[in-house]
């Protein structure tokens, strides 16, 4: 095992485990970081600064619902004749951390139990005949290898800080980690280091309620959150206590400007979902003055100095220059921290779950437990509480019928085969995503490079998902079905690595061939489909022209209408979309954003996108 | 955590251990509120969301309108919103220690005589008030506890086939909440359609038979963006509210304030918002009491139909969804008559979710009420 402090590199995962230490109602912490950076080693040493006794609870990635939640443990209820009821899993964190590795492999419904779990502080259990009510108040902590897929935004809406992506330590810090694997440290320095980290986090909390922020500073971050398009409120919160945090590590009594920084690298940047504008007015709407009096928490005896009072003249100073100050550095910010992690994680695609599947069949193997129901012992696995309920109501005739039958009845329970209730689960479908690829001669070549390395990237991935993926392009007068849904990586590979560039941009008919292509897939099971346009959007060869030898040539709104009318519907056939912008910035009319809003899908500006990057933020 | 908090968060905690004990030692036979008195967010200090609000309040006066699903951004204060509803709710009259909250009226429901025993008048039943019901329905409910089922332990020691009501018992004549109910599995769904559309909880399973009354407000929320509902629970809700991301850093700023200040100290802050609370509580009491007094004129409920007519809404849930909620919100205003500018203000949120989806139709719903509302007052000030 390795304490906290000798993991060499993750500085900002550190540093913000160490916030959530001083302040665990921050929610939590989600690193995300490639294999082998020691990522889930300095997760679980995260134990280590914190108070002795606190409860660190590991989820399993194939944990069962009645685990998670808690339910009737059956051993001890047989053995006591009165039901007995099992804390699960979330209820077993209470007051403490629960761990989560590979977060963005859990399963979908273990993810909404989590984040139910985390904004109610409890878990309500209402299952098997059982209705209680569990505390379930933790710090979530998740690791995750972003090559596996993305963690669903509404558990990284409850979580408070996300740590940019990082790759490999160095080689030198490598070698330390191998030192300390082997044990090669030295014992003694590491307990006083841990030591000394856990008294400087014991004398940030005493000093939490001391800490104070200016009105304009909080306005700052705000207006951060605002300008990133972070979505949501409950962020504001976040940042604010992230700032607070810091400003108690460093035992100030006032937030300054390192503070707000690391609150906006690890919480605002990390949810952003596009540029900030600069001209943007950072406070057009500011309530009056003496409605909203700034807080200064009122402090009980404490050691500390009193935080000054918000009326000294030289903080006046300060806070008229704090909100300019914020936007430069939050530009700063994300310049830096965006290429590499805001593509892997607020990019995360949109996913619509399969409606009006109720012809769906249940199974006695996988998926999700979905009811119990008559069947045989061997033909799946046994429902033992339903067992026993369907059992219950004849014990007493058949203990009659078997003391007559047998003199003395010896079990305590007598379960016929007709008793016996088997589980049934609702299996997981894969997804369908379809590629669409512009192709066209406005595509810089560059771009076109990165379009190609992006499927070339989401095909491996598809393949460790057994998800499909179907390849589209279009380019001159048609687009082109070049890979129907497939799991074949090569052959796609292939199909990409001779596909040219030039020509007109027929983004209609692209757009009509995916949805020929996506009613397919429906026929033959795949319930999830998705579309991933790298495109810039301005398509200028109608379908019209496609078919219709003879008329005039479409004006651009009428190739535009016919676009949108496309797009409508296909998002009400209920196909999820994201669009990937290759415009460059000063080239764009805005023809992009306008495709994902009538595809009711994301979109992203991507001007430098990565081709990794791409297909992680696809596969989300 | 700051001392303070961790101070607040042990005192809740230690009353939820507390709750859960209380419930454990009454067991499950007794009826129960599920809400914690008095410890929610208060519904008045809840900044901005006002479609939300107005719906859930409309259906406090009417629970005919049949619910409100409140779709969103994340982290907008949706589920919170609702939990806060069931300190503004009034009380109900129900016969004592029902376990499916019956009135008088409900509980004699049938009641014959039965050979040599007389049957039961309103005089033999002691009634007693309680708030009305908020029952959360977690997406881990196994249908057995949504519905009732035998229950287990009077089965085990004494082998006596004993009925325990489930999640839709405890909420009749109250509210049914669902969070993110865009991911209640498919077999939840197709229960509560059926009660929704019965109005009674049918079971039939382990050799028992039963059926109780289950009438219900079904609220539900969610993020679009994880889900979608199905066709037949999105016509279930009388009402669509829509709930965005607030922009305007002034609200934000006081959101935070307020959050703050709340989790601080629960108590001082709830009692610096219970004026308000008591307020729109009475405001709300007095809009139940006058609703049956208000009347709705006949030009009123032409100009709804051609509405409805012009926005090819099928069948006449639209309608009445409509004029239900245009009474409610002309008696909440304090109106005994229903105007067009009622029926303005709340036509997006009761036919929002009801318009024939056109996939060649490219203006917002909204947008389209707005578009075929104005032509209708048009030609109805031409006629005039």
């Amino acid at each position: 095992m390795i304490a906290f402090t000798n993991i060499v590199g993750m500085d900002l995962a550190k540093q913000a485990l160490m916030l959530l230490a001083v302040d665990p109602s921050l929610g939590g912490v989600v690193i995300p970081a490639a294999v082998g950076s020691g990522k889930s080693t300095l997760a679980r040493a995260f134990a280590d600064i914190l108070p002795e006794g606190t409860p660190f609870v590991e989820l399993p990635l194939n944990i069962t619902e009645d685990r998670l939640i808690g339910g009737v443990d059956l051993e001890a209820t047989l053995l006591k004749g009165e039901r007995i009821v099992q804390h699960g899993v979330l209820s077993k964190a209470h007051e403490g951390v629960l761990y989560v590795d590979s977060l963005s492999l859990l399963d979908s419904s273990a993810v909404s139990h989590v984040m139910d779990a985390m904004s109610r502080g409890e878990v309500l259990v209402e299952r098997e005949g059982l209705s209680e009510v569990h505390p379930a108040d933790f710090m979530l902590i998740g690791t995750y290898d972003p090559s596996d897929g993305d963690v669903r935004m509404g558990l990284l809406d409850r979580v408070g800080m996300i740590v940019p992506f990082t790759t490999q330590n160095d080689y030198r810090a490598r070698k330390l980690i191998v030192n300390c694997v082997l044990g090669k440290t030295d014992a003694e320095d590491t307990e006083d280091e841990l030591k000394m980290l856990r008294g400087l986090i014991e004398a940030a909390k005493e000093q939490l309620p001391h800490v104070s922020m200016t009105r304009e500073q909080k306005q700052g971050l705000i207006q951060s959150a605002i300008s990133l398009g972070v979505e949501g409120n409950r962020v504001d919160i976040f940042a604010i206590k992230a700032a607070l945090a810091s400003a108690a590590l460093a035992q100030r009594t006032d937030v300054d400007e390192d503070d707000l920084k690391l609150a906006l690298k690890l919480v605002l940047v990390p949810r952003a979902t596009r540029m900030p504008q600069q001209e943007e007015e950072v406070m057009d709407e500011m309530p009056p003055e003496d409605e909203m009096p700034p807080d200064t928490p009122e402090s009980e005896d404490q050691e500390q100095e009193t935080p000054e009072d918000s009326s000294d003249p030289d903080e006046q100073d300060e806070q008229e220059e704090t909100p300019d100050m914020i936007e430069e550095l939050m530009m700063e910010a994300v310049e830096t921290e965006l290429p590499d992690n805001i593509m892997n994680i607020s990019l995360a695609a949109k996913r619509k779950s399969k409606s009006g599947s109720r012809g769906e069949a249940l199974n006695n193997r996988r998926g999700r437990f979905v009811r119990a129901q008559e069947g045989e012992m061997r033909s799946g696995k046994v429902a033992i509480i339903p067992t026993l309920i369907s059992a219950a109501p004849w014990q007493e005739s058949r203990r009659k019928e078997r003391k007559k039958k047998f003199g003395a009845v010896r079990t305590a329970l007598v379960i016929n085969k007709e008793d016996v209730r088997i589980k049934k689960f609702r299996d997981k479908s894969g997804t369908l995503y379809v590629f669409i690829v512009d192709a066209s001669g406005s595509m810089a070549l560059n771009r076109m490079r990165q379009a190609k390395g992006a499927v070339a990237h989401l095909l491996e991935s598809a393949y460790v998902h057994r998800d499909q993926v179907s390849l589209i392009s279009f380019r001159g007068k048609e687009a082109q079905l070049l890979l129907p849904p497939s799991q074949s990586v090569d052959r796609a590979k292939r199909e990409l690595d001779v596909l040219p560039t030039g020509g007109g941009t027929p983004l209609a008919s692209a757009l009509f061939l995916g949805w020929e292509t996506a009613k397919q897939a429906r026929t033959k099971g795949v319930s999830q489909i998705m579309f991933v346009l790298i495109t810039d959007g301005r398509g200028n060869i109608s379908l019209q022209s496609l078919y219709e030898q003879d008329v005039p040539k479409p004006t651009k709104e009428e190739v535009q209408e016919e676009i949108e009318a496309l797009s409508a519907s296909i998002f009400a056939d209920g196909i999820a979309s994201v669009v990937i912008d290759t415009q460059m910035n000063y080239l764009s009319r805005g023809e992009a954003p306008k495709l994902a809003e009538k595809l009711g899908g994301r979109y992203f500006y991507l001007p430098n996108a990565k081709a990794e990057e791409i297909a992680l933020a696809a596969l989300a | 955590m700051t001392q303070t908090a961790s101070a607040a968060k042990k005192t809740a905690s230690t009353k939820a251990k507390a709750d859960a004990v209380v419930r454990k030692a009454s067991g499950p036979k007794k009826a129960r509120t599920k809400k914690k008195q008095g410890q929610a967010f208060p519904f008045t200090a809840i900044v901005g969301q006002d479609e939300m609000k107005l719906s859930l309040i409309l259906n406090i006066i009417d629970p005919r309108i049949g619910g409100v699903l409140v779709m969103g951004h994340r982290g907008t204060g949706k589920s919170t919103t609702v939990r806060a509803l069931a300190e503004v709710l009034p009380m109900i009259e129900r016969v004592k220690d029902d376990v499916y909250n019956r009135s008088v009226s409900e509980f004699l429901d049938g009641e014959k005589p039965k050979r040599g025993v007389k049957a039961l008048t309103p005089e033999d039943l002691t009634v007693e008030d309680i708030a009305v019901p908020v029952v959360d329905l977690p997406l881990g409910a196994t249908e057995d506890r949504v519905c009732g089922t035998i229950d287990i332990e009077q089965a085990l020691t004494s082998g006596v086939k004993a009925f325990e009501p489930g999640l839709l018992a405890q909420s009749n004549r109250g509210f049914l909440y669902i969070d993110e109910v865009n991911l209640l599995d498919d077999h939840l769904v197709d229960v509560l359609l059926d009660v929704a559309a019965s109005g009674r909880n049918v079971v039939e399973r382990e050799g028992i038979s039963i059926r109780h009354p289950a009438r219900f407000v079904l609220v539900g929320s969610g993020n679009p963006e994880e889900g979608e509902l199905r066709p037949q629970l999105l016509d279930r809700f009388g009402l669509h509210a829509r709930i965005i991301t607030i922009t305007d850093v002034g609200k934000r700023v006081e959101i935070v304030k307020r959050r703050h200040d709340y989790d601080d100290d629960p108590q001082a802050f709830l009692k610096k918002w219970s004026r308000e609370q008591k307020k729109l509580q009475r405001k709300i009491l007095k809009a139940k009491e006058m609703l049956p007094e208000v009347t709705m004129s006949d030009d009123v409920l032409t100009d709804v139909a051609r509405l409805c007519m012009q926005l090819g809404i099928d069948g006449h849930r639209g309608e009445l969804t409509i004029t239900r909620t245009a009474h409610a919100y002309a008696a909440f205003n304090g109106d005994k008559e229903v105007t067009m500018d009622h029926v303005r203000e709340i036509a997006g949120l009761a036919l929002r979710h009801r318009l024939r989806k056109d996939p060649l139709e490219t203006l917002d719903p909204g947008e389209k009420i707005e578009r075929e509302l104005a032509k209708v007052l048009g030609e109805a000030e031409e006629v005039s």
